[in-house]
């Protein structure tokens, strides 16, 4: 039997807009090859839909009607206090700032003085001989990441050397400029050397006057041995913005690697985070806090396997979801036969501020080894009647209560970053956003 | 003063009466116990009085300073002076106990028409009553009442109580689950609250509280109305008969 493959609108519009813009995109020929056999997959693929098992929650080719244009040019109009603007709490963080304007690295708006131990340039530009593509399988992923190698024009290329530990966090920023609504698809690729230590931030942003639009981001992190690496991503593209990100992270032996993904004001998010043990005695810890309102769909896909033993994973996510917004949490954690004394542990909690709101929840232990401790929770629930009442009885005017209750919820995730700074940051912007869902 | 008339109550939602028909005058300046068996209706009292949600008030009123307080939310019955003492203080992780207790004592001096204090103020003042009652500054940094023993939240409530300066204050089972040590210094902190100005209820299953907070009246709960009334001795009546008497009349 021969099925035929109907395309949507946007699928095909996807394809044809690839056609007229490949000449113009960074790379070689064998990039230009890489990018028309990623489209080709693509073509094959479609965009992921309900009955592909990691996107049950959140069909792409339903939620997206129009593909929009990839954004080609960096909007020139952007200046520093735009960017200051948008970063919010971060803005006044204290880091080697690397800012790319609707996908395009721009300079006169980046701050890396010179830095010990870290080299970092723009992919565009390394595009040329053929560094940066890496070959992933990973399931269920395939065609926004055919996608991402199609359309990216630019993104981060860092390094960091062997022992080297980074004075200042490196600051990602993608900002979006344009007024013409557009595809914005970047690619980052990070190695941190053998014993370094590194902290790196992705924040994406919308500018006040630009329009809200797509995007699609990849990120590739790779620790050496004994490297110690903080990954954090805000994600606040705005109303009407769509963005698929996509983490790959490979672990060396001994490192710790912690990451925290804070989500808001953006109407429909996949966050796809896969990071892969491949050295023992490693630690992980991946949490979050997503915050949304109205018809926002905030989704959290991660994957961890353990291909080796001896390593500890920890994840904690948590939400908060008002109106009728809807959260997404599936967590996987692999534990490959070899990998005996894994010890790994996952808890997923909302807070449901309407009854209109959803949060659908699927933790998943596929556990090939006998000698493990593993365990995984999920909850759903209104603010708790009890502790509302004795906030209240003390004389707490209720929308004060409800909101200290709200932050105290979501300030055990944000406790997860050491860093004073960044956790400061981080905490102000959640507040803002707080304010505005339980108003 | 609080006057208590012919209160009927029930739990919004179930038609069995808990409540039926509690009157009671209580004047500023006196301490008044309540005291009865296991689900007679004291902590229905209690509940009712702060306004927690989930009761229904079916006939009958609550008079605090000659106005009635059943419209009023919890905020604002705390505003006007009424305070809880929870015989199970809430756990709150992630609201540290200083900021609590700053926020609460801002909101109620805010409705009062008071200043807001500022934090070297609020400072200053709650290392003085803290100390007093053997809450340490440690206890004030964590989250609130979060890893807290029986003692130390009891203590936490009657620091709460000090510093929200109530004149209504209704202490619901302030001895459960304390040893006599801890029974002491919670009770010479309510002690060193008493006041002409201040009403204070305090219910109690036991007589033993009674020691070290000498009531002015006594009265016996039995199936949801007050069944006796009379001087301190009462309560010294009771610990030797027991509640079974009351039990019999009141079925």
């Amino acid at each position: 039997m021969t099925v035929a493959i109907s395309r949507t609108t946007a699928e095909q519009t996807l394809t044809r807009q690839f056609e007229a813009v490949a000449g113009q995109l960074p790379g070689d020929a064998a990039i230009g090859e890489a990018r028309k056999a990623a489209i080709g997959t693509f073509a094959a693929l479609g965009l992921p839909h309900r009955r592909v098992e990691e996107w049950k929650y959140t069909d792409l080719r339903h939620a997206i009607k129009e593909a929009l244009p990839p954004a080609l040019a960096g909007d020139a109009g952007a200046s520093r206090q735009d960017i200051d603007r948008a970063l919010e709490g971060l803005a006044g963080l204290d880091a080697y700032r690397v800012v790319f304007v609707d996908g395009r690295y721009c300079a006169e708006l980046s701050d890396v003085a010179a830095a010990a131990g870290l080299r970092i340039g723009a992919l565009a530009a390394a595009l040329p001989r053929s560094e940066g593509l890496v070959a992933t399988v990973w399931p269920g992923q395939e065609a926004v990441l055919a996608l991402n190698t199609a359309f990216m024009t630019d993104g981060a290329l860092a390094r960091v050397a062997d022992g080297a530990k980074l004075a200042k966090p490196l600051l990602l920023v993608f900002a979006r400029a344009s007024k013409q609504p557009s595809l914005i698809t970047t690619r980052n690729i990070v190695h941190v050397g053998a014993g370094a230590r590194a902290t790196l931030i992705e924040a994406y942003v919308t500018l006040p006057e630009a329009a809200a639009g797509q995007t699609n981001t990849l990120s590739e992190v790779v620790l050496g041995d004994a490297a110690e690496v903080v990954h954090v991503k805000v994600t606040l593209e705005g109303d009407g913005a769509t963005h698929l990100a996509s983490w790959m992270t490979r672990l060396g032996a001994q490192t710790s690697y912690r990451a925290f993904h804070l989500t808001a004001a953006t109407a429909l998010v996949r966050n796809s985070l896969f990071a892969i043990f491949q050295g023992e005695g490693s630690k992980v810890d991946i949490s979050g806090a997503f915050l949304g309102r109205a018809a926002e769909h905030i989704d959290t896909t991660l994957v961890v396997d353990h291909a080796v033993p001896g390593c500890e994973s920890r994840e904690l996510f948590k939400g908060v979801l008002a109106d009728r917004a809807r959260g997404v949490f599936q967590g996987k954690v692999i534990v490959r036969p070899d990998a005996q004394k894994t010890d790994g542990k996952q808890m997923a909690q909302v807070l449901m501020l309407s009854e209109d709101a959803e949060f659908d929840s699927k933790p998943e232990l596929e556990i090939h080894a006998d000698d493990v401790v593993c365990g995984h929770g999920s909850t759903a629930a209104e603010i708790d009647a009890d502790l509302l009442f004795y906030l209240r009885a003390r004389g707490i005017p209720l929308g004060v209560a409800r909101a200290m209750l709200i932050e105290s919820f979501v300030g055990e995730a944000l406790d997860k970053i050491e860093d004073e700074a960044v956790r400061a940051g981080l905490t102000q912007i959640a507040l803002s956003r707080l304010a505005g869902l339980s108003a | 003063m609080l006057e208590i008339k012919n209160l009927h109550v029930k739990l919004a939602d179930e038609d069995k009466p808990i409540l039926r028909g509690v009157s009671l005058q209580l004047p500023k300046g006196e301490v008044h116990a309540v005291m009865g068996p296991n689900g007679s209706g004291k902590s229905t009292l209690a509940y009712v009085l702060a306004g927690r949600d989930g009761y229904e008030v079916t006939d009958g009123d609550i008079l605090w300073e000659g106005q009635s307080i059943l419209d009023m939310e919890p905020d604002e019955r705390a505003a006007k002076g009424v305070f809880l003492a929870f015989q199970y203080p809430m756990e709150i992780p992630g609201v540290g106990t200083f900021t609590f207790l700053r926020t609460a004592v801002n909101s109620v001096r805010k409705k009062r028409g008071l200043q807001e204090f500022t934090t070297p103020e609020f400072m200053k003042r709650i290392r003085q009553t803290a100390g007093r009652l053997g809450v340490s500054e440690e206890m004030l940094k964590r989250p609130l009442n979060v890893g807290f023993s029986g003692g130390e939240k009891k203590r936490m409530e009657i620091l709460q109580m000090a510093m929200l300066e109530p004149t209504l204050c209704v202490l619901d089972e302030t001895d459960s689950g304390l040893d006599i040590d801890a029974v002491r210094v919670v009770s010479e902190g309510v002690n060193a609250l008493r006041a002409q100005d201040r009403a204070m209820l305090v219910i109690t299953h036991y007589q033993r509280l009674l020691n070290y907070i000498v009531p002015d009246k006594v009265h016996v709960m039995a199936d949801g109305r007050i069944a006796r009334s009379g001087g301190k001795e009462l309560a010294l009546e009771l610990e030797k008969s027991g509640y079974a008497g009351f039990k019999g009349k009141a079925a």
